[in-house]
């Protein structure tokens, strides 16, 4: 992928050596070292909170180089996907549990062949309505997004995936291969305005986890597993993520 | 204590690349002369040009800065060693009233251009928020002659080099 408008000099405005861990400010897209906005960010919101009591204020953070309003710094782009890092407080934190965290970790690397996909195309499997479904589906796109609300995105890609399995006129005549298509061209096009160049693995990912038929709790398991990662002991599970 | 200390090494090593890079740049800007201090790196001085079509062109003028070890979280003090007579310095002690230098400061400028910023506020004084009232009051009141040569008065007595 080609970046245009990049810095010439690749000279971080803050420490004045090249660009480390590049960071952009989400409205005018300046960019910094992670760490050194980061810090700036930071000592901005430790000043503003104490001149002002009140814990409700929005922060933003002004651009060093044009004042611009910012509210987030992105980094680690790698130019599909990207992580945000707010101003304002931890809301991130408030709905990003560590499953969010393994899930990034999914994310990054390569769809996993874990389960018998053919199978699942090949014994009309889609039929059987899955329970968990939209839980999982609020936390992958949470986790793609980074938004906590998703509710719309969520609904409509049910909805999708309800009419393409619900559909009338399917038959026995329709062999697997043509029906995987259609699903993940289909999905592809309902996800594509949200999640732009992490479709695919998404979809992917979706694919995996109707076809591997488990809950959410066990399909995590079997990643994790397949990731080499040890599952977390029940103690230091995070506890739910408190919403208030 | 280990953030301080971290701050204190960022600073330092900040502070550095701009020490090489006014070390490499010399004559790119003719007006401003920065020199750190041969021990302290915290410490600095500069010389700029009085700029021209002001009572202080001709004039030299020495600057002092004091850099915080949060630098460049914070910005750095400076103050006018020459004596000067402009609505934003102070007279006797030479605090400069400039919003890049308070709150308005971001960790992009450089000891370069808070120079420049200096050298551009001597050209457009800001009355309305002045340190030295005298100063101001001539310039409020629309007295441009008495400011002028009150100013020009005190850039010859002290910013120019004696004749003979």
């Amino acid at each position: 992928m080609e970046f245009s408008g990049r810095n010439d000099s690749e000279t971080c405005p803050i420490c004045l050596e090249p660009l480390l861990r590049e960071a952009y400010l989400d409205r005018c897209f300046h960019a910094f070292c992670y760490q050194c906005i980061a810090q700036w960010s930071k000592f901005v919101k430790d000043k503003q909170s104490q001149s002002q009591s009140s814990s409700k204020c929005k922060f933003s953070i002004k651009c060093p180089l044009c004042k611009t309003e910012n509210f987030s710094i992105v980094y680690n782009f790698d130019g599909v996907s990207f992580h945000r890092h707010y101003v304002n407080d931890n809301h991130h934190d408030s709905f990003f549990s560590s499953n969010h965290g393994l899930r990034a970790q999914c994310y990054r690397s390569e769809a996993g062949n874990l389960f018998n996909i053919q199978q699942y195309w090949k014994y009309h499997r889609y039929r059987q309505k899955n329970n968990w479904l939209q839980n999982w589906l609020r936390r992958e796109i949470q986790t793609l997004t980074l938004e906590e609300d998703v509710d719309i995105i969520v609904h409509h890609i049910q909805g999708v995936l309800e009419a393409i399995f619900t559909r009338k006129g399917d038959s026995k005549q329709v062999t697997p291969e043509p029906r995987r298509e259609e699903f993940r061209a289909l999905l592809s096009d309902a996800a594509m305005p949200f999640l732009h160049g992490r479709t695919a693995r998404f979809v992917d990912e979706l694919e995996l986890f109707l076809a591997s038929g488990l809950n959410i709790e066990a399909y995590d398991r079997v990643y994790m597993h397949h990731l080499g990662i040890s599952p977390p002991t029940e103690e230091a599970r995070d506890p739910d993520p408190a919403s208030d | 204590m280990i953030t301080l200390l971290h701050d204190y090494q960022a600073s330092r090593a900040r502070l550095f690349k701009e020490y090489k890079e006014v070390q490499r740049e010399k004559s790119a800007d003719p007006d401003i002369q920065l020199v750190c201090d041969d021990s302290n790196i915290f410490k600095w001085t500069a010389l700029i040009k009085g700029p021209s079509e002001t009572p202080y062109e001709g004039g030299v003028f020495q600057l002092a800065f004091s850099i915080p070890e949060q630098y460049p979280l914070l910005p750095p003090q400076v103050r006018f060693l020459t004596k000067i007579f402009h609505p934003n310095v102070h007279f006797k002690t030479g605090e400069i009233c400039l919003d890049i230098l308070k709150n308005a400061w971001s960790p992009a400028w450089t000891l370069q251009s808070v120079c420049r910023a200096i050298i551009a506020l001597m050209a457009h004084p800001e009355p309305d928020s002045p340190l030295n009232c005298d100063s101001g009051n001539l310039l409020r009141s629309g007295d441009i002659r008495g400011y002028y040569s009150m100013a020009r008065m005190y850039t010859r007595l002290a910013a120019m080099p004696k004749k003979g």
